[in-house]
């Protein structure tokens, strides 16, 4: 399309940019608040810090016991990213590209989940963790997660799966090779993309899984970054600690902001393949 | 794929031909590719689902033996008024997100993608940013926002010399307003990049012809990008308004209901029968659950029937 930049134009401009502050500003502010002394932010929130308080940091670090909590998350988002990731893939493979009696069957009740709002089953799914004596275990969680839903990234990779010539597989089989053996040295390597996109999508998901970690940990030891970020907060209610609590809002934020800046264009591209934040 | 069928009465005594041998190795490779997530979806997924039927059906509080109490939960919940209140919230919790969250969107995508700025590939990726935030850190941030003292909001409007000491929040007249931009501010990047895809791939010479005959933005916009992009904004209005209606973390976070009850949704009420600090009652609150998967679902099915066009699976 032709363009000129007329007044018009500009005003346009302006409620671009208008989004953009209501995004950026908020985190701005939060970072530069969370590098002063609370005496400081008290007096005026729009001072900027006189020298840089890192030891904020420090502080948010030892007191929402983010040591603990980073290992626990890391195990938790590990395990089901790892556990969650092979079984979706080997899933996918067996489930489009071989022949097997039942498979269907297996496919309709997959396809079922898809009309299930799941918030229904909250309270059934923890009585069944209950009974296995899966609560308060990170352990347990990782299994609910990994095995627990995956319809969407099933899908996802199946159509990539499906874009995979055939004939590379016949070759292999003739040539001798197991079904292990093609999955891995052919099948994977191929679907490589699609690994990568499930992947990404898998950690921010688990990372920022919040009413999980919540509903089944409740050893505060075990609790994951998202749930110590909740408990920080009711705390702070109490002792006023704000640029403590800023600085630890800023720490938990790094891992997601890490992964976009690393990704963003598989995590743009692939968000529009569906509604799989929620 | 083709797999020869074994042939039985042709083999050789003690010599298993390589199609057996296949068939075996195939057999184990199903039993490992295909077993486990399946069972762990039936365990884990599909029968809580189930039995979440069975459960509305109980009085139980998770420790005595359950009491099997036909539809008495559903007949208490209909006298009781906190449902009818939290339904209330959700109700205009779903009335603000949706067309904000979808008007915001489709305006925002039509500039990005029309408009010639240079920035505008930065602006998309900006745009998104929220979306990969946790629930938890975009709930905390908006409490650093409405804080009554120190939060942004006020401090911003004391510049413009308006002197509020309102806690957000922490009233009942605004609570549940101060709840929807949460859940706009960390929609909308998504609908963006969606809206602003399917924009892209509405012709050029659509734009070209209507430009000639004088048309401005605002005609462009309204009659050509929005009809063209009807099915793809009916994805989006079913997007939104199943996650609003489920999505109770961002309050139960802000304010967990409060104050009194003022901010109170389905969701949320379920969860708190369940899980919350005083008496637990797994019947009743499977009860709600079972309302909330009637509504979700009604929803959906409603909106497949009218719009016939949105019914798409991704």
């Amino acid at each position: 399309m032709k363009e000129k930049h007329t007044f018009i134009d500009i005003i346009w401009r302006i409620i671009l940019y208008l989004w953009g502050i209501t995004i950026l500003f908020p985190l701005v502010w939060v970072l530069y608040e969370a590098l002063k002394t609370n005496q400081e932010f008290f007096k005026d929130i729009w001072k900027l810090p006189e020298t840089l308080q890192w030891v904020n940091f420090k502080n948010a670090w030892t007191e929402y016991n983010f040591g603990g909590s980073l290992l626990n998350t890391l195990y938790y988002v590990g395990g089901s990213m790892v556990i969650g990731l092979f079984f979706t893939t080997i899933n996918a493979y067996a489930l489009t590209r071989l022949q097997f009696r039942g498979r269907k069957l297996i496919w309709g009740l997959i396809m079922m989940s898809l009309f299930l709002p799941g918030i229904n089953a909250l309270v059934p799914q923890y009585v069944l963790m209950r009974d296995l004596h899966l609560t308060n275990s990170l352990t347990g969680l990782i299994l609910l997660s990994s095995l627990g839903e995956s319809v969407f990234y099933l899908l996802l990779l199946s159509g990539f799966m499906k874009s995979i010539p055939k004939e590379l597989e016949e070759s292999a089989m003739i040539d001798g090779a197991s079904l292990f053996k093609i999955f891995f040295k052919i099948i994977v390597p191929l679907a490589t993309p699609g690994i990568v996109t499930v992947a990404i999508f898998k950690f921010i998901g688990f990372y920022n899984n919040f009413l999980g970690p919540f509903i089944y940990l409740s050893d505060p030891s075990k609790y994951t970054i998202a749930v110590q970020m909740y408990e920080a907060n009711k705390l702070m209610q109490y002792s006023a600690d704000w640029v403590t609590l800023f600085a630890g809002v800023m720490i938990a934020m790094v891992p997601s902001v890490i992964i976009f800046i690393l990704f963003q264009r598989s995590i743009i591209e692939g968000a529009t393949l569906g509604g799989i934040k929620n | 794929m083709a797999v020869p069928k074994v042939a039985k009465n042709t083999r050789l005594p003690f010599q298993k031909t390589w199609t057996q041998k296949a068939s075996t190795q195939k057999r184990i490779f199903l039993l490992l590719a295909v077993t486990p997530p399946f069972l762990g979806y039936l365990l884990f997924s599909l029968y809580p689902n189930i039995l979440s039927v069975y459960y509305a059906l109980l009085n139980w509080n998770g420790i005595s033996e359950p009491v099997f109490v036909g539809f008495d939960n559903f007949v208490k919940m209909l006298h009781d008024q906190f449902v009818w209140r939290a339904l209330y919230h959700n109700f205009l919790l779903l009335v603000a997100v949706v067309p904000l969250t979808i008007i915001i969107s489709l305006f925002l995508a039509y500039l990005i993608t029309y408009m010639p700025f240079r920035e505008n590939a930065f602006l998309k990726v900006l745009f998104f940013f929220p979306n990969v935030l946790s629930t938890v850190v975009i709930a905390l941030l908006w409490a650093f926002i409405y804080d009554g003292n120190y939060g942004l909001l006020n401090s911003l409007l004391r510049m413009f010399g308006i002197n509020l000491d309102t806690f957000w929040l922490g009233q009942e007249s605004t609570a549940l307003w101060a709840l929807v931009l949460p859940f706009v501010w960390g929609g909308v990047g998504l609908y963006v990049i969606i809206f602003s895809n399917a924009m892209l791939s509405i012709p050029k010479s659509l734009y070209e012809s209507a430009i000639l005959d004088g048309a401005g933005h605002m005609t462009l916009l309204f009659k050509i990008t929005i009809p063209l992009l009807r099915p793809i904004i009916y994805v989006g209005v079913l997007f939104v308004s199943l996650g609003t209606i489920k999505g109770f973390e961002t309050v139960l976070i802000l304010t967990n209901g409060g104050p009194a009850g003022s901010t109170d949704v389905l969701g949320l009420y379920m969860f708190n029968l369940a899980f919350g600090e005083t008496v637990h009652n797994y019947g009743y609150a499977s009860a709600v659950g079972m309302l909330l998967f009637i509504i979700l679902t009604g929803t959906k099915l409603i909106m497949d029937k009218f719009f016939p066009n949105s019914g798409v699976e991704y």
